[in-house]
């Protein structure tokens, strides 16, 4: 096992260099840059000698590899340097992301999992029912909404109409509620969907039939069957864990949740190179780690795998 | 049991961590405290009047000198230049008492308000300078000022003298990133500095929301309000759903959508609408285009039509500043499509079968460049559409960046834009920026000989009036040779709930926001 895991770490630093170097590139050769983004932020025109000086002062104007390079140099330092856009420190500015981003993030999985598991065993267990039609329906729609679409429904119901939360809410648990919420329903649809299907095929096995006819009690055959489906669901949830990473712009945005996400996409439209480089670093990282957990656990949970 | 636990045990670190990541950021910054201790006592009023807006740009710092963060603070009533431009765009006075000028127009000699900083510092000759000084180190675009030459005299004068004539100096002063601030006391620049507005920092989080409260020192009369609250929010439907369920009292740049739910509840809202400093234009290229063709262009984009289709959400526009402006006295062709035609048909072009204009078997086609950011996508399809209806064929090229991209090749027939044309209440800003010789226009082929003479004329004229006349004259040049096309000033429109007043809504810059004045009854 623990070959097994330095193995992975070991083709996390190359996959690291890979997505560093090939994001680096992308962003060179897009149209516009930094100083430009910068200086025109306000829709106020600068001349060109204004822009040059900006230019040299960012280090725009160095050849790309040498620009890649001295980034390169600095991250293995643990250095990300600082955003073009205001000079501040990356490392500070995706900590202060990370830390919105795994609270929204931690949240709107732990209500998925919790809604969405008995849900899904009681639609397996009730296949074809009216509640299990009803379960897929709403399941259905949940997943097929856009995230856009469902922050402001609930904004407009819950807030506006309902009173029943405020739209600023800075600072309190009460801001986290609404975007966890729009998080929640899609996710929980998937889930839901997801993990019925694994659990109806775990209960079309021949050991359950056999449990059945020997008359083991239906929650240890349950128990079985959800053992034996957990390795699918782990896969699902890990893919989750790294798709809302740097996946919820949106609803960050309509709820100014200051995560990861919004930091990205703000950075990619500013040009900020040096947040760009340090969030894909640190999100390569995370869904990497995240990858190898899961991996982990497969082991832990089917010991045949520990064998091999 | 165990799994009981278990979740329990998640669910409990879940809440913590949302503690944890809500509360760091709301405390307000230790040195945000820099104020008199009266300051703080009109929190404890039993109903403060403290004002809650919107904002669509935050960012992580409070220092005024640096990028475009001193619009911010001006916005947020903290800090105060030597001149503001008034509402009807002209220049006045703050911080500075008078000013003259000296014969050979080089030498600036300007006298400074009884004025004191939110700390009770005396502003003094001594500290503007050093104030202007560090603007000119620390911001890329105020770099010039490294160029003059500053010397006080007296605690309450100081001059300025720069190398050649400048008379857009008040202009530049009223800038916002001209602040003044305190530079001995401040020792936070970013998150607490010490300036002589009517508003003083109380908490300040980067890139979020930023509270004022009133500068009960304030020298330049009664703060009406107690504070303000400024929400960061770039969502346009997170701003209504606000205002809607009374979370903030305010907000600027309101969408056509919204403007018609507020109109529709005038008991509720107040909505101002005055044409802004923003401009949507296009250039026509003149090495492409003849000049019949370029006529026949600007005698069809109908920029009225297009500015109903923005509800209203634009004004259009003559030339590239506000009618109300001196230096906005321009005249232009009304649209008219049978004259675009015998334009047309003047310069040799026949209608096709397929009833666009053709000479010599090639259609007539022309390729829109643009970018989807200011309305100029839905501008670029309406006069696509105009076009047609005459003739012309046009094609739409949308690029993500026109300066790294069309701008920057001269690859078009049509490029739009859209850059603020009214800086601080003088034309030379937009005249140098778009029709020089060495501006990124110029390779559209309107510069001449004879504008540039002009543009010359007029950095260097001091008399307001005479720069007035300069820049109608230039302007006019630039739509009599059919080389631009003003289509519309962005407008400002400013919802207010009702009884709150005085928030810059009648001010047509996006630099100013509270002030002394500012007040609501709510």
């Amino acid at each position: 096992m623990g070959k097994y895991i330095v193995k992975r770490l070991l083709h996390l630093v190359w996959i690291m260099l890979a997505v560093s170097f090939l994001t680096y590139l992308l962003m060179y050769l897009a149209p516009g840059d930094a100083a430009m983004k910068k200086l025109y932020a306000h829709g106020v025109a600068v001349s060109d000698e204004v822009l040059e000086r900006t230019r040299e002062r960012m280090g725009l104007l160095r050849p790309f590899l040498e620009q890649y390079g001295n980034w390169v140099l600095n991250a293995l330092r643990l250095d990300l340097g600082v955003s073009f856009k205001d000079g501040f420190s990356v490392a500070d500015k995706l900590a202060k992301g990370m830390s919105y981003t795994a609270v929204l993030t931690l949240s709107s999985l732990i209500l998925s999992l919790v809604v969405s598991l008995p849900l899904a065993v009681l639609t397996a267990l009730k296949k074809n029912s009216v509640l299990d039609y009803f379960i897929r329906f709403c399941s259905f729609v949940g997943n097929s909404l856009p995230n856009f679409l469902i922050s402001v429904l609930l904004m407009y119901y819950l807030c506006v109409r309902a009173r029943l939360l405020p739209v600023v809410a800075d600072g309190s648990v009460r801001g986290l509620i609404l975007p966890c919420l729009a998080l929640f329903i899609p996710i929980c649809g998937r889930f839901i969907r997801q993990f019925r299907a694994e659990i109806l095929e775990q209960l079309g096995k021949p050991y359950v039939a056999a449990a059945v006819t020997r008359g083991v009690k239906r929650r240890y055959i349950l128990r079985n069957v959800l053992h034996n489906a957990s390795i699918p669901i782990l896969t699902v949830v890990g893919l989750s864990i790294g798709t809302l990473l740097g996946g919820s712009v949106v609803i960050e945005t309509i709820f100014r949740w200051p995560g990861l996400g919004k930091l990205a996409m703000d950075a990619i439209t500013n040009r900020d190179y040096p947040v760009i480089q340090g969030f894909v670093l640190f999100t390569s990282t995370i869904y990497v780690l995240i990858n190898l957990l899961t991996d982990i656990s497969y082991r832990w949970i089917d010991p045949r795998l520990r064998q091999q | 049991m165990k799994k009981r636990n278990l979740l329990a045990l998640l669910l409990a670190l879940c809440m913590l961590l949302a503690l944890a990541a809500c509360g760091t950021n709301s405390q307000p910054q230790p040195d945000a405290q820099a104020q008199p201790e009266a300051d703080t006592q009109a929190e404890a009023s039993a109903e403060p009047k403290v004002l809650r807006l919107a904002e669509s740009f935050a960012y992580p710092s409070l220092d005024a000198h640096k990028d475009y963060y001193g619009w911010y603070t001006s916005i947020y009533g903290m800090s105060e230049t030597l001149f503001r431009v008034a509402d009807d765009l002209s220049i006045q006075p703050l911080l500075a008492k008078s000013y003259t000028v000296s014969d050979d127009g080089k030498t600036w000699n300007i006298e400074l308000a009884d004025a004191s900083f939110s700390n009770g510092t005396a502003l003094t000759a001594e500290m503007v300078i050093r104030n202007l000084q560090r603007l000119a180190e620390v911001n890329e675009r105020m770099a010039y000022l490294s160029d003059f030459s500053f010397e006080a005299a007296g605690d309450k004068a100081f001059s300025i003298t720069t190398p050649e004539v400048y008379p857009t100096m008040l202009s530049d002063l009223s800038a916002p990133e001209f602040a003044i601030m305190e530079l001995d006391a401040t020792t936070d620049f970013d998150n607490a500095p010490i300036c002589t507005g009517p508003f003083v920092l109380k908490s300040f989080e980067p890139e979020g929301t930023v509270e004022v409260v009133k500068n009960t020192a304030y020298w330049n009369g009664e703060v009406k309000l107690d504070g303000a609250v400024f929400y960061y929010m770039q969502d346009d439907e997170t701003k209504l759903n606000a205002m809607q369920a009374g979370d903030i009292d305010g907000y600027t740049s309101v969408t056509a959508a919204a403007k018609e739910i507020y109109g529709a509840d005038p008991a509720t809202y107040t909505l101002t609408e005055i044409p802004a400093t923003r401009l949507q234009f296009y250039v026509l290229n003149k090495t492409r285009l003849s000049d019949k063709v370029r006529e026949a262009i600007n005698l069809t984009v109908d920029n009225s039509a297009m500015a109903a289709f923005l509800s209203g959400t634009v004004s259009p526009a003559v030339g590239p500043f506000g009618a109300s402006a001196p230096y906005g006295k321009v005249t232009k062709n009304a649209p008219d499509a049978a004259k675009a035609k015998a334009a047309l048909e003047a310069d040799g072009y026949t209608l096709g079968a397929d009833g666009v204009y053709e000479k010599d078997g090639a259609p007539l086609s022309v390729n829109i460049c643009y970018y989807a950011a200011r309305s100029l996508d839905t501008i670029a399809v309406l006069m696509q559409e105009q076009l047609k209806n005459v003739g012309i064929d046009a094609t739409l090229t949308v690029q993500e960046d026109p300066d790294a991209t069309y701008i920057a090749t001269g690859d078009y027939d049509i490029a739009l834009y859209c850059m603020i044309a009214d800086k601080a209440g003088d034309p030379y800003y937009a005249v140098d920026a778009l029709y020089r010789q060495s501006c990124k226009w110029a390779q559209a082929g309107f510069p001449t000989a004879e504008s540039e003479a002009l543009i010359n004329e007029l950095q260097y004229e001091t008399d307001t009036a005479k720069r007035a006349q300069l820049a109608n004259k230039i302007v006019q040049m630039t739509i009599d040779d059919n080389a631009f096309g003003y289509v519309g000033l962005f407008n400002k429109t400013t919802v207010t709930a009702k009884g709150v007043s005085g928030i810059a809504e009648n001010c047509p810059f996006d630099f100013y926001g509270v002030s002394a004045a500012t007040d609501t009854n709510r």
